[in-house]
């Protein structure tokens, strides 16, 4: 193994923010041919390192070397010409502007004369790029905002990666895929691999790890912990020895609820009687007491707007939100009467991110904070402590800014600012979205705990596992419409629901 | 090692109240040393006495309009409130023989215009400042008429004394009074913070339980009533209204509000404090410098350059962001 040529090499880095310590000390080689999978919980420095490598912040100290020389790019672009390219978890695309202009920006010199860009040449070049990666159904003239997160995501593939891509490392980005994407995606990889060049893939998603990798390096606390070969990722709890390197600790094999009976409380805390807006006609549902219901469907089917207006945040043609005799028409109506809202856009719209932890948790209860008008900071701060506490969020103090947290540290705190508030309903719009497995198992026996005390929780997810997993009754949409409902039982199997999806 | 990246790291956090506090107290320190050598020090009864009416009325409109700017939003109506309210309470001054009734008025009016400016951007989805730009021009257009249909370019007030205006202590006691109000209701009620969580993320703020439409109201109510304090100090400081009053006065808030380190952006960073010190760096470097031999038509310059190394500091973006 180790007399194949390495093609990238990252000696003794160390990363710091202020006094988080991000990577330490850490050493990585990379071949060429192979599919490296990085494996970490969050936080664990394994986006920092290959951000450094992709030039996206440089390291606090230490020094990479690629294709044998010094490496230090001074930004993505330079990076990106030099051949290691890097696709993010979150929406990187310019909104407002062609899908070929989004292709190639940063670009535009190889299609201009004299100063002036020759769209003609660019729209059939983007299109045969596009064909290329064999998502011709995207056409290079029309503006980007026209096509949904998903088809963004590939046009951002399209963008990062051409002939002079060395390395191609792949952040989290299938989360935002459906499986026609994400087959796209894994064959771009194996054939970079197969062309002797390298790529690098992070998830947290284990299985895909397993498929697709040639070696797996796990991270712990900014540490590389070890690596697994590809016999070692065959065994047949490969899985297993990776979570527990990854967590540090056995976390057991609980994971989502172990009891198998459909259960709830007669009463009803929510209710979305025959509402209609927009392409929605006419849905109907009865969220219980202690229940919780699952929503799932492909990412266009409506779930995620059947939960935006469970919130209030939709305008009704018809029908309405219900919650102990009242109507639910907007976002405080709903907080007022005991009822949370997680929205799957985290960092836009659930979390203020310029905002530091403690202003994020208190936000929906500083009404109930209130001595007339009075708001005690002490109160707020205690408020505060408390949850960073419950929930074990990883942080300096309420003071750190949310944007310096990780992905599952941020969500934690979504989390934390409803039961702050002590809400009784909650909506979840894809929970664990960019979570790892640590902190997903901490949500899930936190949603568990949360149906035991009677709170009724309203889960919608592209996660059909979690899904099958946790939900008392699973509601499957396709095209706007109820399709199917499940019942909790222990031989529900993705494959029975899968075909009331597509 | 460890302590020196947390000093730095807590330098670089606090790297906009520092220039803004750096350069209130760089002036403090250059005028206290200089100007004894030009002859009258700025520390002088007369001095300070110009100094705080140089200061009163920007530092008064400025403290409210930190409510509106935290919301990430602007205002450029303000100076033609000035001028409006300013001739209300003269022609009403006048005819009534109080102030009680024109300030009412005057406070009535700014509510109304709250309204316009907090709510129509939010209603109409249109950039906040549309709705303010409009309010000045039919407020130039009110004051213009007005001042034609009088047959003057300029009214006094006759019918009382206005000597009161013109004290540096009482200058004093209604600016503490004010900052202490405002610094009340911006971080310790829910008014304040829910503006600078609007300036942080709308959305996040809405899906928080906030009622933007409300709450930017307000914030425009209380911009809006500071004006009007504002207003009575610089119609009380002349005891006149001309039809130019006002003129620009929302370009001194803006200044202000820079140099004293408010991001523009609004949000979590946005301070009370900033507009104090913003108004108070502006109006030294405009008493001080000529005391120091600088012919006023050199003083934009060196005013310009001063506003250019704070700005360069305070409003860089400094978003680092860390990667999960």
């Amino acid at each position: 193994m180790e007399n194949r040529e390495v093609l990238f090499e990252v000696i003794h880095m160390h990363k710091a923010f202020g006094p988080t310590i991000a990577l330490k000390d850490v050493s990585l080689k990379l071949f060429r041919g192979e599919i490296r999978g990085l494996v970490g919980e969050n936080g664990s420095g394994k986006s920092t390192i290959m951000s450094i490598a992709a030039g996206m912040q440089p390291p606090s100290s230490g020094e990479m070397r690629f294709k044998g020389e010094p490496w230090s790019p001074a930004g993505m672009v330079q990076a990106q010409r030099g051949g290691i390219a890097m696709i993010l978890q979150e929406a990187n695309t310019i909104p407002g502007v062609s899908v070929a202009q989004n292709i190639f920006a940063g670009r535009e010199d190889e299609f201009s004369r004299f100063g002036m860009v020759n769209m003609k040449k660019m729209y059939q070049a983007a299109d045969r790029v596009l064909e290329k990666f064999g998502i011709a159904h995207i056409h290079s003239r029309d503006t980007i905002d026209k096509y949904n997160f998903e088809d963004r995501k590939l046009i951002e593939i399209t963008r990062c990666v051409n002939d002079d891509t060395e390395i191609l490392v792949v952040d989290e980005t299938t989360t935002a895929l459906s499986q026609q994407g994400r087959e796209i995606l894994y064959k771009l990889m194996h054939d970079m691999a197969e062309r002797g060049k390298s790529v690098v893939f992070i998830s947290h998603d284990i299985d895909e790890i397993l498929l697709h990798c040639d070696v797996v390096t796990v991270l712990r606390d900014g540490d590389i912990i070890d690596h697994l070969s590809r016999e070692a990722m065959n065994a047949p709890d490969a899985a297993k020895t990776i979570r527990y390197l990854m967590v540090g600790r056995d976390i057991g094999e609980k994971y989502y609820r172990e009891d198998f009976t459909p259960s709830c409380q007669e009463e009803v805390a929510l209710e979305l009687k025959n509402i209609s807006f927009g392409p929605i006609r006419d849905f109907s549902l009865q969220l219980h007491k202690g229940e919780i219901v699952g929503m799932g469907g492909l990412s266009g089917c409506g779930m995620h707007e059947i939960g935006r207006a469970a919130y209030g945040l939709e305008r009704l043609e018809q029908g309405g939100v219900i919650r102990n005799g009242k109507e639910i028409k907007s976002p405080l109506q709903a907080i007022q009467s005991g009822i949370g809202y997680i929205s799957k856009n985290r960092d836009t719209e659930a979390l203020i991110l310029n905002g530091s932890i403690g202003d994020n948790i208190v936000l929906p209860s500083l009404p109930s904070l209130e001595h007339g008008t009075f708001i005690s900071p002490g109160a707020e701060h205690k408020l505060a402590d408390r949850e960073i506490e419950a929930f074990r969020i990883k942080c300096g103090s309420r003071k750190q800014y949310v944007s310096t947290l990780s992905g599952g540290n941020k969500q934690k705190v979504s989390f934390a600012k409803w039961s702050a508030k002590g809400s009784d309903v909650l909506i979840m719009d894809c929970p664990t979205r960019g979570v790892d497995v640590g902190v997903k198992q901490a949500m899930y026996s936190l949603i568990e705990e949360m149906k035991a005390q009677g709170k009724a929780i309203l889960m919608i997810s592209e996660e059909l596992a979690e899904l099958i997993g946790m939900a008392d009754r699973l509601i499957i949409l396709k095209d706007f419409q109820v399709t199917k409902t499940f019942q909790r039982s222990p031989d529900l199997k993705e494959t029975d629901i899968i075909e009331y999806m597509v | 090692m460890e302590g020196k990246q947390t000093h730095l790291a807590w330098i670089k956090d606090h790297s906009a109240n520092l220039a803004a506090y750096g350069g209130v107290v760089f002036c403090v320190v250059f005028f206290t040393i200089l100007t004894p050598m030009f002859g009258e020090s700025i520390w002088s009864a007369r001095k300070l006495e110009t100094l705080m009416s140089n200061v009163i009325v920007t530092a008064l409109m400025s403290v409210g309009a930190v409510f509106v700017y935290s919301l990430g939003n602007m205002d450029i109506s303000i100076g033609r409130q000035v001028g409006l309210y300013a001739t209300i309470m003269v022609v009403l001054g006048n005819s009534t023989g109080s102030l009680v009734v024109p300030i009412l008025v005057c406070l009535l009016l700014s509510v109304v215009f709250a309204v316009i400016n907090g709510a129509t951007g939010e209603v109409l989805h249109i950039h906040p400042i549309i709705p303010s730009l409009v309010v000045m021009f039919v407020l130039t257009g009110v004051n213009s008429m007005l001042f034609v249909n009088m047959n003057t370019r300029n009214i006094s007030l006759t019918s009382m004394g206005h000597e009161i205006f013109k004290s540096p202590i009482l200058m004093l006691v209604v600016l503490v009074a004010e900052v202490l109000i405002v610094s009340y209701l911006f971080n310790f009620t829910k008014y304040g913070k829910y503006a600078k969580a609007i300036g942080a993320n709308q959305v996040s703020a809405q899906q928080s339980g906030v009622n933007l439409i409300k709450y930017k109201v307000i914030a425009y109510i209380v911009m809006g009533v500071c004006v009007v304090v504002a207003s009575v100090f610089q119609m009380g400081y002349t005891g006149a209204a001309a039809d130019a009053t006002g003129t620009g006065f929302e370009m001194n808030v803006m200044v202000a509000l820079i140099l004293g380190g408010m991001p523009l952006s609004g949000g979590m960073r946005s301070k009370v404090s900033c507009a104090v010190v913003g108004a108070f760096t502006f109006a030294l470097l405009d008493v001080g410098l000529p005391m120091i031999g600088i012919a006023a038509r050199n003083t934009y310059i060196i005013k310009a350059v001063i506003f250019l190394i704070v700005v360069l500091i305070t409003c860089r973006k400094k978003d680092g962001v860390l990667p999960r």
